[in-house]
């Protein structure tokens, strides 16, 4: 395989942008009716993910190690979108009838074996990744809803069961979809350590117009069914430091945090541990009165409350950051921000400015903006 | 003798080609016949390439024909199955235009029903401080009149004090009342677009397996 005339090749044809997309899953659409049903309606993020799934493969197809897990991920990945090796053909076959067209005069026997090479290597890798999860996983987890209690106009906290209990690290995050949205997944954080009856917290911020979101946190009632994704990300406590830990949570962004402050609460001996919990208005400080009885119960805990667009609030105002700024020195904590990807940016540049090394501040950013 | 003729050019008239000798004083042939032969010639070679052309033409056009039979049953395929493509396609965009038009639209009015609820509770909020500061207002003048009259005050004053009292109590009562009424209508009519959005969302899902299924699904082939 000629992997820089492969490179090439990829090149000219993504210069199509969504185009390339979109004839890619019509003519697979064409080819397997049978598979639109595991898509969405709307195909705009899906054409995306695509690019830059491909636009990935191609950039590190010399680089093995980086490719390799980044398949085996994708391949984990698809098998809760019900994925099986089967498709994995007729995939391929649309992927080279696209790579076909967008080249035009320029496709030879030479290039179309390049990619069939390239693509039967990428298939292989992530079918044996998933059929290796197989063995150890299910595709996902159904869960059933067990409590919804609406805090805010936006926020609600959904208590769910799973069917099967599933094992997760406290700051880590699944994919979440909704029967009354299908084929939409959402990530969102575990708020609570791991029980022994097994449920779990999601705290789900309706974003305006964010269908997921919306229909979570107002649709949905008890009763309802979600299915949830593997455990993923590498938002966690780190257990082997002794440094004392300051959190950070904007918002929704308090999930993780807190199931890391249950999780602190099992230790022999809990890290000294100040959370700060920022929201626009008071009212949007949905989980206080929860925090405040584990600050009562714990007195490793401080949990310090900050409003940024109520004035007269009768505490700390300002953003997350200006009230870090103001409280005590956290040059030798361990931090861990989460939230809007404002609120991210600014606190840990705020750390940074305070004198927190890099490797020393951990980061979860949930994407969305807050308006 | 026949060398320029109009019947086709055979190799046989060619090589049988005779020419009379020259006129009385010249020697070899005679130069105008063989002129006028070779001119014939020409002109038959230049029309046998031209039809040689259009014969080749029709070969590559009838050879191609040939192998998309065989190749693949039924017209053009390949032809087809991009047609079906690109219809799909379209179709798809309509279904994402709609989705993103019923989200930009959920977006407008969950971000305007945010702005309307924030602005009732400030103005909530401030007709509360007033409310609560003509009740402290009160309250300190009712004091300083008991303090002023001392243990006098009389039993018909004690009992207007009272009503005041009640009264607050009662005005209090029924801000709150109009309070949560305000915030009950404005959960009412979030549930109304939230159920606008859903039905919208399911006739665009309706809509998008509609055209799906009017794509001719006969010439796939691959």
């Amino acid at each position: 395989m000629d992997e820089l005339r492969l490179k090439e090749s990829f090149a000219r044809v993504a210069a199509h942008g969504d185009e390339v997309a979109l004839f890619f899953y019509s003519h697979l659409f064409l080819s397997h009716p049978e598979l639109r049903e595991m898509f969405p309606v709307s195909m705009a993020d899906q054409r995306d993910r695509l690019l830059k799934a491909l636009g990935q493969i191609v950039a590190d197809v010399s680089n093995h190690e980086a490719l390799v897990p980044y398949l085996g991920g994708l391949g984990r990945d698809h098998r809760k979108f019900g994925t099986l090796a089967e498709h994995y053909p007729a995939v391929g076959a649309s992927l080279l009838a696209t790579l076909a067209h967008f080249s035009g005069l320029g496709w030879t026997e030479d290039l179309a074996r390049d990619w069939t090479e390239a693509y039967t290597v990428i298939a292989q890798v992530m079918t044996e990744a998933a059929a290796e999860d197989e063995s150890r996983n299910p595709p996902w987890w159904g869960a059933t809803v067990a409590g919804h209690e609406r805090r805010t106009m936006d926020i609600t906290v959904i208590k769910v069961v799973p069917d099967v209990p599933f094992s997760y690290v406290p700051g880590q995050s699944v994919a979440v979809e909704s029967e009354a949205r299908p084929r939409l997944w959402r990530f969102y954080s575990m708020a609570n350590a791991p029980r022994l009856d097994a449920t779990i917290d999601f705290h789900v911020r309706a974003i305006d117009g964010g269908p997921v979101s919306s229909a979570l946190a107002r649709s949905i009632t008890v009763g309802s069914r979600l299915r949830l994704g593997a455990p993923v990300g590498t938002l966690r406590l780190n257990m082997a430091s002794r440094r004392d830990v300051l959190l950070a949570g904007g918002s929704t962004g308090l999930a993780p945090l807190k199931a890391m402050i249950e999780q602190a609460a099992d230790l022999a001996e809990p890290p000294r541990t100040h959370l700060v919990f920022g929201a626009r208005t008071a009212a949007g400080l949905y989980d206080l009165a929860d925090l405040e009885k584990m600050a009562a119960q714990w007195s490793w805990l401080t949990v310090t409350p900050a409003v940024s667009a109520e004035p007269d609030y009768q505490g700390e105002t300002g953003t997350v950051a200006d009230v870090i700024s103001r409280q005590a020195p956290v040059g030798d904590h361990d931090t861990y921000v989460c939230g809007s990807s404002a609120m991210v940016t600014a606190t840990v540049s705020r750390l940074q400015s305070l004198g927190v090394p890099h490797d020393h501040i951990y980061v979860e950013d949930y994407g969305w903006s807050e308006s | 003798m026949t060398q320029v003729s109009s019947e086709p050019l055979t190799p046989e008239l060619v090589r049988s080609a005779a020419f009379p000798p020259a006129r009385l004083g010249r020697r070899g042939l005679d130069e105008a016949q063989v002129h006028a032969f070779c001119g014939w010639v020409s002109d038959e070679v230049a029309r046998m390439l031209n039809d040689n052309i259009m014969l080749q033409e029709e070969v590559l056009r009838l050879r191609g024909r040939l192998l998309d039979r065989s190749a693949k049953p039924g017209a053009r395929p390949e032809d087809s199955h991009v047609q079906a493509v690109y219809v799909l396609s379209k179709a798809q965009q309509t279904a994402d235009r709609c989705v993103a038009d019923a989200q930009e639209y959920s977006r407008e009015i969950a971000q305007d029903a945010r702005m309307r609820h924030e602005e009732i509770l400030r103005e909530a909020k401030v007709r509360a401080s007033v409310i609560l500061e003509e009740a402290h207002a009160s309250a300190s003048q009712a004091a300083g009149a008991v303090r002023d009259t001392g243990e006098s005050l009389s039993a018909a004053e004690r009992q207007e004090l009272r009503a005041e009292i009640a009264y607050l109590r009662t005005f209090s009562d029924v801000c709150r009342t109009h309070l949560r009424a305000y915030m009950e209508s404005l959960t009412r009519s979030i549930e109304q677009w939230e159920r606008a959005e859903h039905e919208s969302a399911s006739a665009a899902r309706a809509s998008v397996r509609h055209s799906a299924h009017q794509v001719p699904a006969q010439p796939i082939g691959h």
